[in-house]
């Protein structure tokens, strides 16, 4: 058991329970479709165009972006469409992806790119991570190859297996079924980041995945660890605190302070990626929810739509609601034709619920007793309705790691996390406009620099070229006789004719 | 007696080297509140507010000579910003300046550019690459959407392009966020 803890959090028992958990493989899909934007960065272009045949793993969109990864087919087929679509995000804003339509045969691209990594150098891997389309699977999708470019001096690497939401059991299903795969991709990180110690954490409730590990662990460095079960200790900096009692400041990334957290299904997908050289085409998703008969996990190919795999849990004819990720830090989504991606460990199928009114904020501190990042959600809240972004930001509003635990204990029901998101939209936005404005003054004022000193120097060339003139001049003696006699020639001239013309 | 005229005179002597010498030293180059406003103000650089450029609009707010309700492109958050700062009561955007458009950014077609280079000339933050007898096009990122270079364009080339809103620059509206 961890012997450190951190202030917060909430205890929820799982809803949904199930006696074995494992997996079940989903067939192929008849039509993927992949978004172009991914978490941060820019949207990545399509490298494919409409009409054209992929290959299951082949790269079909790309983008220079340093934070993002390239995007690939994830079953074989034609590309039928690229245009814009609408993606779990919770702006329902439509956004940029591509379609394939399958032609049943799953062929994959060459696939015997897997390399040796205890014969390759951290650099060679790291490319081979971003090249395979790996991102943190955990729910964030944040780019694993820029935690381990980030890395400095790395003491600790934690292995996050904790899958702290209730509800979820994709990472529970993985750890017991491929232990194995776990192992070896730990053994790659350790390889990467030259770690002293690995802690592989695990809440104390996943007694049969924790045997499971157990079984394959040879390495003296690494660790397996329980930790009492408990809301947002899968959290980064939380569990960092909860392990190692080493407090991340509110700047700073855990990568800079020489921890490295992975989480479980990443460590898989990079085994997958470096011993196979697959890239990462699939995942395992947990459909739970109040509407759905089976709880299960199924492999999934990334793109399929949502109906594809709760079709086979039996949901039933009721009015849903529908959200991906936990039912703490999901995403609400408007239908089941949505696709999976990269992040979606989860999808909730409830039979649809009235909302629970809201009512006034009675200051009754209940939310700032369970915030795990130690932070006054009730005072943030009326700074945040009243959109005061710079309050906001004294109270230190950026550390909010949206866990919504605050709503969870709320007694008037507010969606406090919801205002703290909005909150920080503004802000980012506000940054960026700020910076716009910045250059477009910077701009305007070098502008006006220039134009002067190009008056300045365009006065002085001409200046100079008239002296120079002069000075040719009043030096060159024949240039002046020369002058003289034209003058003369012209005045004797004009004087003949002015003779004949008489 | 004596002592103490001596004593004064000399200390008004040192206080007031003391603050001749800082007068010198600490002077404060330009007008801090010219900067003030200049930092309300949108940096589009548009010319509406009949002043060729924000920073000449700002001036000439400090030097009480222009309203503060003559920049469209602030818009009412705007004027009710320079009010709070300036400590008058605001105004309404005056529309005779324009109106407030969304935000935007200028595009060249460049099908049609003939490579004129005056809307290089008309741009005030240089956001335009070209040269003569060669295709334009703009920097989209430091483009201030001031649509300066649209009325010089002689073959209308040069359209607004409205910024669409994307999922990594989203941000909710406050009702939806209240009515949960």
């Amino acid at each position: 058991m961890a012997r450190h803890k951190f202030n917060g959090g909430i205890f929820i028992k799982n809803p949904y329970p199930i006696d074995k958990i494992k997996i079940v493989p989903a067939p192929l899909p008849s039509k993927v479709v992949l978004p172009l934007q991914q978490r941060i960065g820019e949207e990545a272009k399509p490298c494919v165009r409409v009409g054209e045949r992929v290959f299951t793993g082949q790269i079909i969109a790309k983008t220079e972006d340093d934070f993002c990864v390239p995007i690939h087919a994830s079953i074989s087929g034609t590309v039928v469409a690229i245009d814009k679509q609408l993606t779990p995000h919770h702006s329902g804003l439509k956004s940029g992806c591509i379609t394939i339509e399958s032609d049943g045969k799953d062929e994959w691209i060459d696939t015997n790119f897997g390399i040796n990594f205890l014969r390759s150098s951290k650099k060679t891997l790291i490319e081979h991570i971003q090249k395979s389309g790996i991102v943190g699977l955990g729910g964030a999708g944040f780019p694993t190859h820029t935690k381990l470019n980030n890395l400095k001096n790395c003491h600790t690497l934690i292995i996050n297996g904790t899958e702290c939401e209730p509800g979820i059991s994709c990472d529970d299903a993985l750890m017991q079924n491929y232990p194995q795969e776990v192992m070896r991709g730990i053994e790659i990180l350790l390889h990467i980041c030259g770690a002293k110690h690995v802690i592989i954490a695990i809440e104390d409730d996943k007694q049969v995945a924790f045997e499971a590990l157990l079984k394959y662990l040879h390495n003296d460095k690494i660790k397996l660890q329980k930790i009492p079960t408990k809301y947002t200790s899968g959290a980064e900096k939380l569990l960092i605190k909860a392990l190692l009692n080493i407090e991340i400041p509110s700047n700073s990334f855990a990568v800079e302070q020489g921890v490295l957290c992975q989480n479980v299904a990443t460590t898989k997908a990079i085994f997958d990626a470096v011993e196979l050289g697959r890239p990462l085409v699939s995942r395992i998703v947990t459909v739970t929810g109040s509407a759905v008969e089976t709880v299960d996990n199924y492999t999934v190919r990334l793109g399929a739509s949502f109906a594809h795999i709760v079709n086979l849990s039996k949901p039933n004819t009721n009015l849903h609601s529908v959200r991906m990720g936990g039912m703490m830090m999901g995403v609400d989504v408007d239908n089941l034709e949505t696709m999976i991606c990269k992040i979606t460990n989860c999808i909730f199928v409830n039979n649809r619920q009235k909302p629970i009114k809201t009512q006034g904020c009675i200051r009754c501190g209940q939310c700032n007793l369970v915030c795990p990042v130690n932070l006054l959600p009730q005072q943030l809240y009326w700074y945040a309705k009243n959109e005061n972004i710079d309050k906001s930001l004294d109270y230190n509003l950026l550390d909010c790691i949206e866990c919504r635990c605050c709503d969870y204990v709320c007694p008037s029901h507010i969606s406090l996390a919801a205002y703290f998101v909005f909150t920080k939209a503004l802000h980012a936005n506000k940054v960026k406009e700020q910076n716009k404005v910045n250059i477009a003054r910077e701009r305007f004022e070098y502008r006006k620099y220039r134009l002067a000193r190009n008056k300045k120097e365009h006065a002085e060339m001409m200046a100079a070229k008239k002296a120079q003139l002069k000075q040719k001049m009043a030096d060159d003696k024949t240039q002046k006789d020369k002058i003289a006699a034209a003058i003369e020639r012209v005045k004797k001239n004009t004087k003949n004719n002015d003779d004949t013309s008489i | 007696m004596l002592d103490s005229v001596l004593i004064f005179s000399l200390l008004a002597l040192s206080l007031g080297l003391i603050l001749g010498y800082a007068a010198v030293k600490f002077k404060v180059k330009g007008n801090p509140l010219v900067d003030q406003i200049d930092a309300i103000l949108p940096q589009t650089q548009c010319g509406q507010c009949d002043y060729p450029g924000c920073r000449p609009y700002a001036i000439a707010i400090a030097s009480g000579e222009a309203a503060i309700n003559q920049c469209p492109p602030g818009g009412q958050e705007g004027v009710d910003a320079l009010a709070k700062l300036l400590n008058v009561e605001t105004l309404p955007l005056n529309d005779t300046y324009g109106e407030t458009k969304p935000e935007h950014v200028a595009f060249v077609d460049e099908t049609l550019c003939i490579g004129c280079t005056l809307c290089i000339q008309a741009c005030p933050v240089d956001a335009f690459l070209g040269a003569p007898k060669m295709m334009t096009t703009v920097i989209e990122d430091e483009c201030t959407g001031c649509d300066l270079c649209i009325p010089v364009c002689p073959v209308d080339c040069i359209h607004i392009k409205i910024i669409p809103s994307t999922l990594t620059a989203f941000a909710s509206n406050i009702d939806e966020v209240k009515n949960g």
